[in-house]
């Protein structure tokens, strides 16, 4: 070799030298838990270093592959399933609040008719006291069907709390991950707070739902009519 | 004859209880959990209504216990809840429940699964 490729290769090194060094200062900076870069990096020369430094320059970029897998395990583990098994209780919950809303409010409009046939037959020389028990019969029936249609509301507060519940376990996986990369970080104070925001379990069925419901009554008579009944 | 109405629903209680009314039962208590329930028990229940999930008691686990009282043995027990898969069916019916409502329900079938198991009420 040359003097003139001598000097090449010396300068190629060193400048890989200082790229490796440059990269190490900013893993050093941003994990506070990485040792710090040896002396002879600060320094000029300590060539016969450069395998041993690159040695552990591969050593850490492993340790941070290996942090990254496990979060990335962390939040594969059915956490992606159960984000969209929320959006779904959560787009229910807005179709719920519809539903019921207009089902109100089309009982509204024959409430407001039936209201108006009993104005009408009041208005007649001789009002029919017969039609008139009938229509409000039927009135009561329109009243009493917008009552019942209010029970979405007890259903959509069990999917949101089901879906606040999500939540609170993916808050709760962060707070892991962000121990793996920062082991010296205190979260308790998150852990906490988000185990107190947690719906009780108890409170709520996560498979509430408005859909089905005479499929589903159906199913229990089935099974009610087909096995033995306590006896009451 | 009188009711006991359970659920930690103070709208859904509210909407049993009219419908009650409405089919003609006005004798009336109610209870928000399983615990108050059994608090609010006696011998002068004839029938109780009560939902799955609530706080501090389950239902099933409230039908259990209601069974294990002498005074609790042998009234109907409806449950009206929104659990509806098959394990969850037959759990109630092994805790001791005589029928089961799937909300939302509508007031015929309240007054189809009562109508059903009043001669037990009324024995």
């Amino acid at each position: 070799m040359n003097t003139q490729r001598t000097e090449e290769v010396l300068y190629e090194t060193e400048a890989a030298l200082r790229l490796v060094d440059h990269g190490l200062l900013g893993l050093r900076n941003e994990a506070p838990d990485i040792e710090p870069a040896p002396q002879f990096l600060m320094q000029q020369g300590g060539l016969s270093e450069l395998p041993a430094i690159l040695e552990r320059a591969n050593a850490q970029i492993l340790g941070v592959l290996s942090r990254l897998r496990q979060s990335r395990a962390a939040i594969e583990s059915t956490a992606l399933e159960k984000l969209a098994s929320t959006h779904e209780k959560i787009k229910e919950v807005t179709s719920a609040t519809e539903d019921a809303a207009i089902n109100i409010m089309d009982a509204c409009d024959r409430a407001t008719q039936m209201v108006d046939e009993l104005d009408t037959i009041d208005a007649e020389p001789t009002p029919d006291r017969e039609r008139a028990t009938g229509v409000r019969s039927n009135l009561r029936d329109e009243l009493f069907l917008m009552m019942g249609a209010l029970q979405f509301q007890d259903i959509t507060s069990q999917q949101l709390a089901h879906a606040s519940a999500v939540l609170v376990e993916m808050e709760a996986r962060l707070i892991d991950i962000a121990r793996l990369f920062d082991g010296k970080a205190d979260f308790s104070e998150q852990a906490v707070r988000a185990e107190q925001s947690a719906p009780n379990v108890q409170t709520y069925d996560p498979n509430a739902t408005t859909r089905d419901s005479e499929s589903r009554q159906a199913l229990a008579d089935d099974i009610f009519s087909t096995i033995r009944a306590p006896a009451a | 004859m009188k009711f006991l109405v359970v659920d930690d629903s103070a709208t859904m209680r509210r909407i049993v209880v009219n419908s009650l009314q409405r089919i003609g039962f006005t004798d009336t208590v109610e209870a928000g959990d399983g615990q108050e329930a059994l608090a609010r028990f006696d011998s002068s229940v004839q029938f109780v209504i009560t939902d799955w999930n609530m706080p501090n008691m389950s239902g099933t686990d409230f039908t259990r216990a209601l069974r294990a009282r002498p005074d609790g043995a042998n009234v109907p027990v409806l449950m009206v809840t929104a659990r509806s898969v098959k394990e969850d069916i037959l759990t109630a019916m092994e805790a001791g429940v005589n029928n089961y409502i799937v909300k939302p329900f509508t007031p015929q079938v309240l007054k189809e699964k009562i109508d059903a198991l009043l001669p037990a009420a009324a024995a």
